[in-house]
């Protein structure tokens, strides 16, 4: 086994890795080396930076300091880190979905020119969920109201955010007992940072309940709101084919990335090279026309709506560059590695940012905002057309030919593959010809051998007759890895297999992005309500393999928090506390009705996995 | 001979290394699992502090002739023939603690053994470690050179070199001119001495 064969299961990453080497191109995988072994009171989440009476750790040999200065013991310690790091996922997502409320809100004053509705239909039905009153408005009124009574969900004038009430009445029931309803998508995170200041909330339960409220803010209130925007203003998807891996670049286009999390940006650009002038001008350089690509889970967005093909995942964007033939990346935020200006350096890749709220060295700011993202995506494209002639023929490579992959599976395609509506769903549940759903999700992580998590874990799932549900960056995994169309059948069970080609769908379904999470809670609370019972009775659960951010931990919060048992690839920043890791892990389980569990094998969380929807449905007297 | 040379002038008082020896000692073996076993391991290594605050990284020096060993009448502490090492054998220490006193730098405690057993306890350089050709686990974990795993001889050697060059650059030492550790190191003097003309 090569020493890159260690570090990737995806051959274009193994490739890429060899020249980026040959190149000198420093990788995630070098520096993730130079860190290792890594601090250990870290890992274990009993160091504190809170205060400058610090900082402070609890020594977990008992031996030193069992109290920071303050006096937090190592439960305090490990559940105020805990939360921030929940508080600052349910903010990241918050506030990508604020930035679609503001594009909304300009639509409606007509102030967006490029945007517009795309899924009136859909914002009719948004609009009933908040109570507006929608006769006798145009599509722009109505975006102009909701907009606004979004804006209440984001501040403090409502008692609950508007989308909780999509949960079954049981699941809501259970919050407003344990007090965790979230009342405004802002307020939760500022009252998490407010708790965990030194000398406000100091007893671990009631730290770790509020995380439950902001993880939830952000379930169903950021993210959801950040879905179904994106799907109102961009439209809604719909499945179809895609491409994934590396292959997607095409050595003869212009070829432009986006990578980040917003279709604000992504969208646009993409309406830039569709245009015919721009074309002609690819043409007038010598490139064949222009090809754009996707990175993450802005590639996620525009790959659901405009089957743009998708060149990797989070570990795959420093070694894009490496094929020598990317002309430009445009980012927006989150996810974003700060070493890929320095990676650029090293090839003639023009590096563009376009939020106010990030930047990065070595890449030039061209800020989009709604009035003016037409102009400027114009401008980004024109410029990475005309880099086509700085290419160097002599680092150009294109290691692999790219990967078929479906996608575009919103709630509303599934329940149209359906027929309309969910029933044949549960009638092949009930048969046992589905045994569950799981949704895996999440990012990479160089603690885990890339995209192995993700892809054996699918695998092992759909055998079983597990139908999986895709977001994020596993997307990328599975349709490198064959997963996500519909010949992937043949990997699955007898009963997922023949519902899949009655269906002619992949048994590994790609949902969107990470804000897309929403789109499996929605699912989840559309199956409980259905059938009558609480969704932590269903034969559902969720896995993120190979999750490295703050965000990841605040999904995984909500799913818990919604009665989805989660298994972890990667360890949490938990176990320096004995009482906070026996509620992760087990306590949970009796107020929630689910928990958490760690697990790295993807082996042993298949069968975790499959064990715990074997036991809800033996709980729903179904056959196991 | 490889020992652990300590530098004490790079020390920033993480307990790293501290940290990392225990799980090194651990029976697991693991940072997640080691805090949970019945007997927790205890760190070999310590970290005294001078009256100005800095930090110095203090373990066995497996001293040859051994104070300590010397000072063993049941012969619990012992060479190591092949690794050179000074170990000790819990089961053979009486808890005496003629070996605590004997040791000029102070780094041997009494703690309790997996066995269940309390006896003397102190560094024996990662003996299991070096076996798999991993050098030890304090000198793995230090991001900032305070400890290396290296032949006397040659630290000395590159010393050398580095004391020539100083000298002819006129400067007494290459930590005194750079860094952000630096500016810390002399921030924390100054606060000790206002605490010192306070008091």
């Amino acid at each position: 086994m090569s020493e890159y064969e260690k570090l990737s299961i995806c051959k274009d990453a193994q490739l890429t890795l060899r020249k980026a080497r040959e190149d000198g191109v420093e990788t995630v995988w070098d520096r993730f080396k130079k860190q290792e072994p890594q601090c250990g009171y870290c890992e274990l989440g009993v160091s504190c930076r809170i205060c400058v009476m610090g900082p402070c750790r609890i020594d977990p040999f008992g031996e030193g300091p069992q109290y920071g200065v303050c006096g937090a013991d190592a439960d305090i310690i490990v559940a105020r880190n805990l939360a921030r790091m929940i508080a600052a996922g349910a903010a990241s997502h918050s506030d990508h979905g604020r930035d679609l409320v503001e594009v909304l809100h300009k639509i409606g004053e007509g102030a967006a020119p490029g945007y517009t509705i795309r899924d009136a239909d859909k914002l009719k039905r948004v609009a009933a969920e908040y109570g507006i009153d929608t006769a006798g408005l145009g599509n722009e009124g109505i975006a102009k109201l909701l907009a606004e009574a979004m804006m209440e969900d984001y501040g403090m004038k409502k008692e609950q955010i508007t989308l909780i009430n999509r949960a079954p009445k049981q699941r809501i029931e259970l919050w407003k007992k344990l007090k965790v309803i979230p009342r405004g998508i802002d307020r939760e995170t500022s009252e998490t940072m407010h708790r965990t200041h030194m000398g406000v909330d100091n007893e671990y339960v009631s730290i770790l309940l509020h995380a439950v409220r902001n993880s939830l803010s952000d379930g169903y209130g950021g993210s959801m709101i950040g879905t179904e925007l994106s799907d109102i203003i961009f439209g809604t998807p719909k499945p179809g084919f895609s491409e994934v891996n590396l292959g997607v670049l095409k050595e003869d286009y212009v070829n432009i990335l986006v990578h980040g999390h917003s279709p604000v940006v992504s969208e646009m650009i993409g309406v830039a090279v569709d245009d015919k002038e721009m074309i002609e001008l690819s043409k007038s350089r010598g490139a064949k026309g222009i090809n754009l690509a996707g990175l993450c889970c802005t590639g996620n967005e525009i790959m659901m709506r405009k089957k743009i093909p998708m060149a990797g995942n989070h570990l795959m964007t420093e070694l894009t560059m490496v094929t020598g033939v990317v002309e430009s990346m445009i980012v927006d935020y989150q996810c974003i590695m700060p070493s890929l200006g320095q990676v650029a350096q090293c090839y003639h890749t023009k590096m563009y940012t376009t939020s106010d709220k990030a930047k990065f060295p070595f890449m030039e700011h061209v800020e989009f905002t709604p009035v003016n993202a037409r102009e400027q995506a114009f401008r980004i494209v024109k410029e990475s057309v005309e880099n086509f002639s700085r290419r160097n023929k002599d680092k150009v490579y294109v290691p692999t030919a790219p990967v078929r992959n479906m996608t575009g599976f919103s709630v509303e395609a599934i329940v149209g593959a359906l027929g309309g509506s969910l029933t044949p769903l549960i009638d092949a549940i009930k048969a046992g010809k589905i045994k569950g759903a799981v949704g895996v999700v999440g990012c990479n992580n160089p603690k885990i051998k890339q995209d192995s998590g993700h892809v054996e874990l699918i695998k092992r799932l759909i055998a079983n007759d597990i139908l999986v549900l895709t977001t994020g960056c596993v997307n990328v995994a599975a349709g490198k890895a064959g997963l996500q169309v519909p010949e992937a059948k043949e990997m699955a069970g007898p009963g997922l297999k023949e519902v899949c080609g009655l269906l002619n769908i992949p048994p590994s379904l790609h949902l969107g992005s990470c804000v897309d999470n929403s789109r499996i809670i929605v699912i989840a609370c559309a199956l409980a309500n259905a059938i009558g019972v609480d969704i932590d009775k269903l034969p559902l659960a969720g896995a993120a393999p190979e999750w490295y951010s703050e965000k990841a931990a605040t999904i995984a919060f909500y799913a818990m928090a919604s009665g989805i048992f989660t298994v972890l690839g990667v360890m949490p920043p938990i176990m320096g506390s004995k009482k906070v890791a026996e509620l992760a892990t087990s306590g949970l389980n009796d107020v929630f009705g689910a928990c958490f569990a760690v697990e790295p094998d993807p082996v042993k969380a298949a069968q975790l996995i499959t064990n715990h929807i074997m036991e809800k449905r033996k709980g729903l007297g179904l056959d196991v | 001979m490889k020992v652990v040379v300590v530098k004490p002038e790079r020390c920033v008082g993480c307990l790293q290394c501290r940290f990392a020896c225990s799980v090194a000692h651990s029976i697991s073996g693991s940072p997640y699992a080691a805090p949970y076993e019945a007997v927790l391991s205890k760190p070999r290594i310590h970290i005294g502090l001078t009256k100005d605050k800095d930090a110095f990284p203090n373990k066995c020096r497996h001293c040859d002739p051994a104070p300590c060993e010397m000072a063993c009448l049941p012969k619990a502490i012992f060479r190591e023939p092949s690794s050179g090492m000074v170990l000790i054998n819990p089961d053979r220490c009486i808890n005496c603690g003629m070996c605590a006193m004997a040791c000029p730098f102070g780094v041997v405690r009494y703690h309790v053994y997996s066995s269940n057993k309390t006896a003397a306890h102190k560094c024996d350089q990662c003996i299991a470690r070096q076996k798999e050709g991993r050098v030890p686990a304090c000198v793995e974990v230090c991001k900032v050179g305070a400890l290396l795993f290296d032949d006397y001889n040659k630290v000395m050697d590159r010393a050398t070199d580095e004391i020539s060059s100083l000298v002819y650059l006129g400067i007494r030492s290459k930590e005194q001119e750079k860094g952000p550790y630096q500016s810390l190191t002399a921030y924390k003097h100054r606060l000790e001495e206002l605490r010192r003309k306070q008091a």
